[in-house]
């Protein structure tokens, strides 16, 4: 015959049960420590900020003007595109500065089809840190060959040039 | 079970309960480090700025005069270094809402968006 004592040490083996397989479940899963830096939120503004700042420069300020970018680049004037590009994206809104820093490429297609690229702007000696660098772009259209430029360039004609930021937090 | 007092059930029942809940907030805090991590990956993975800069280069090349070699140029530096493949042509001019307009055919596929685009550049 059935009866109904014991119910307590069943319920309390049950309760066990749940606690064990919890337990089990949470120590498993925290043997990877996910720090912010794995879910790529700093990375994804980063690229917004440094896309948002080539865009700036490459905005000119009346009609038919070339733009910022345009004439750093038309100039080789690594100094200038360095200063611009790093004061506008270090800029906090509680008046101190970011500790952001750059380097700088130019892709251009030489006179054999092949794709090059040289140095428009040195890196400095930073440390990225924990997070990682990021990648921004864009096009620039020239009417010649910017000084800087190495000579398999080809001859002078107009042409469209990939100027390329990398961009970190130090 | 001789002897056994089964008095207070009911406290030892809201015991196991909250002690359930706990261990579930407890797994709410542990899953909150992914908050935005599939934002973040979404928004990095879509090349919103690559296309709006495309769109920007080729209607500098539409107002320069459509050279050839600016548009081998930009086809070839997007599959070079921006893994895209591109492609875009520029039709005769038509008369939209009574101005004359280029039609720019844009294409744009770096294998996990696909941007084709038709417009109409002044």
């Amino acid at each position: 015959m059935v009866n109904d004592s014991g119910q307590l040490y069943t319920m309390e083996g049950i309760a066990a049960g749940l606690v064990m397989l919890l337990t089990a479940y949470l120590i498993l899963s925290t043997t990877s420590i996910y720090t912010p830096g794995d879910t790529h939120i700093p990375d994804m503004q980063l690229e917004q900020l440094g896309s948002d700042v080539l865009a700036m420069m490459d905005t000119p300020d009346t009609d038919g003007t070339k733009s910022d970018l345009e004439i750093f680049v038309t100039d080789d004037n690594s100094t200038g595109f360095e200063d611009m590009f790093l004061d506008y994206c270090n800029m906090l809104t509680d008046g101190t500065d970011d500790d952001l820093h750059m380097s700088a490429n130019v892709t251009y297609r030489g006179e054999g089809d092949q794709i090059e690229e040289y140095l428009l702007v040195e890196p400095d000696e930073t440390w990225t840190g924990r997070e990682s660098a990021v990648r921004v772009t864009r096009w620039v259209q020239l009417n010649g060959n910017p000084p800087g430029i190495p000579s398999d360039i080809g001859a002078s004609r107009p042409r469209a040039v990939l100027v390329e930021v990398l961009l970190w937090r130090a | 079970m001789a002897c056994m007092n089964e008095d207070g059930q009911w406290i030892v029942l809201m015991g196991l309960l909250v002690a359930v809940g706990l261990f579930f907030l407890a797994l709410i805090i542990n899953q909150s480090a992914l908050v935005g991590q599939t934002t973040a990956e979404g928004v990095l993975e879509f090349p919103k700025n690559d296309i709006r800069d495309l769109r920007e280069a080729v209607f500098d090349y539409v107002d320069e005069g459509c050279l050839e070699a600016v548009q081998k140029d930009i086809i070839a530096i997007s599959l070079e270094r921006k893994n895209a493949v591109v492609h875009f042509s520029v039709g005769q001019r038509v008369p939209i809402s009574g101005q004359q307009a280029y039609p720019v055919e844009i294409h744009y596929n770096n294998g996990v968006t696909v941007y084709d685009e038709t417009v109409y550049h002044y």
